[in-house]
């Protein structure tokens, strides 16, 4: 990311460099954590996405702000095959195989 | 690299810790809830004891902050739930301290946390960017279609911070009771939000209750959306917020990308070519005149350089530009 602001440049101490490396160490664990959570909600998302097409069309798909358009049956999407059911992707696009 | 996808993060499933680095004073603990990896920014909540109390200084990153509970000192102000703070680099800050005790929201936006104790602002602070608000009772809420195609009604906001030239926003958004959105979105940006109360919930991710967070790299499918009795959140993005709505659920970032980038084509076709058909794209990004053009001012000793907030001032960063045929360094 970059927020694309104001840095200044400066000496970075042992110790925040030894604080840094921590951290990365502990979000790699968070991170991990997080992936395999969001593997194991995979049949519930199942059904949620079943609803969210029942909605579709019968209630609409949120086009612009208030306006709901309603989605033909056959105009939805088929499930690719062999398709693994992935949410969390670590650096995006970056991590797409 | 930059920070890792963490989405849904809740920062009640952990411990504080105690802030070890250097120029923080004591009673200072905090849960970190995304760090980048590359340049240790970084968002956190931040418990302050009862009794802290923290010198004048500044910060080598630029940083924004949010008191989440309690009352925070800031000089002779009393600072309460709601408060909003956005601290340029450099910029000295006067003593801070909390008498009973405080939770703050606290995001470096271009490097680890520090302080350095000092009562005058840093030479190459720009001191204007700083501002501060009571986000609660000093901004009212509008409705929160700032990008077209737009959200929901029933999901407002209040804009905290922007910047110019990137279009990177904060603001606080809230959701009624009852908001639903049906459809699922990704943006070209960045995304952050921490939950200061109540619960919302996303098709992917399910839902993201009190101190809930997440950070989402961008082109990642998110939503629907729905609250079932409404919540208030602190949002970030890095750049510009565009809303692609569709409804296909097992898209993946690349793809999403991809159309992205139809979209430019089939809506801004003669810039698309126009960038497509450079045969060397500049490393830092293609040229803007009205940021290299010469100006006036510079004829009379002044540095005029554009910085990438929208204002001018010294180019300090250290940028080394060379011939075009060589390797680009930052310093």
């Amino acid at each position: 990311m970059s927020f694309k602001n104001l840095f200044i440049e400066h000496d970075i101490s042992p110790e925040a460099k030894a604080w840094v490396q921590e951290e990365i160490a502990e979000q790699e664990e968070r991170y991990r954590k997080i992936e395999k959570q969001m593997a194991d909600l995979e049949p519930m998302r199942e059904k949620w996405y079943q609803e969210f097409f029942d909605r579709l069309t019968t209630t609409g798909f949120s086009a612009d702000g208030d306006m709901k358009v309603k989605i033909k049956p056959e105009e939805l999407p088929v499930k690719p095959k062999e398709h693994k059911d992935q949410v969390i992707w670590k650096y995006g696009t970056d991590s797409v195989d | 690299m930059a920070r890792p996808h963490i989405e849904p993060f809740c920062d009640r499933d952990v411990n504080f810790k105690g802030m070890r680095l250097p120029g923080f004073a004591p009673g200072m603990s905090y849960k970190m809830l995304s760090f980048d990896v590359d340049t240790g920014a970084c968002s956190m909540t931040v418990q302050l004891d009862g009794g802290y109390r923290q010198k004048p200084g500044f910060s080598w990153s630029e940083y924004e902050m949010m008191v989440i509970e309690g009352e925070l000192q800031v000089g002779a102000r009393t600072c309460r739930k709601g408060h909003y703070f956005f601290v340029p680099a450099g910029y000295s800050m006067p003593e801070i301290s909390s008498a009973q005790g405080c939770l703050l929201l606290m995001m470096y936006n271009s490097g680890e946390p520090s302080h350095e104790e000092a009562t005058e602002h840093h030479a190459l602070a720009q001191t204007d960017l700083y501002h501060d608000v009571d986000s609660y009772l000093d901004i009212p809420w509008v409705v929160g279609n700032i990008t077209k195609p737009s959200v929901a009604s029933g999901c407002m906001i209040k804009l905290l911070n922007y910047n110019p030239l990137s279009h990177a926003m904060t603001f606080l958004y809230c959701m009624t009771p009852a908001f639903y959105q049906d459809n699922i979105s990704y943006h070209d940006c960045a995304e952050e939000s921490y939950h200061l109360w109540g619960t919302s919930w996303m098709m992917q991710f399910g839902e993201i209750p009190t101190g809930g967070y997440f950070w989402r790299p961008a082109y990642i499918n998110h939503g629907a959306f729905a609250s079932e009795f409404g919540c208030i959140a602190l949002g970030r993005t890095d750049s510009k917020l565009f809303n692609y709505f569709h409804y296909n659920p097992w898209s993946n970032p690349v793809e999403n990308a991809d159309r992205a980038e139809a979209r430019i084509y089939q809506r801004d076709p003669l810039l698309y070519k126009w960038m497509l058909s450079k045969d060397h794209n500049h490393p830092h990004s293609p040229k803007d005149f009205e940021q290299t053009m010469v100006r006036r001012g510079d004829e009379l000793g002044h540095d005029t350089k554009h910085k990438s907030d929208g204002h001018r001032h010294d180019h300090w960063h250290g940028h080394h530009h060379h011939d075009h045929d060589n390797e680009h360094h930052h310093g």
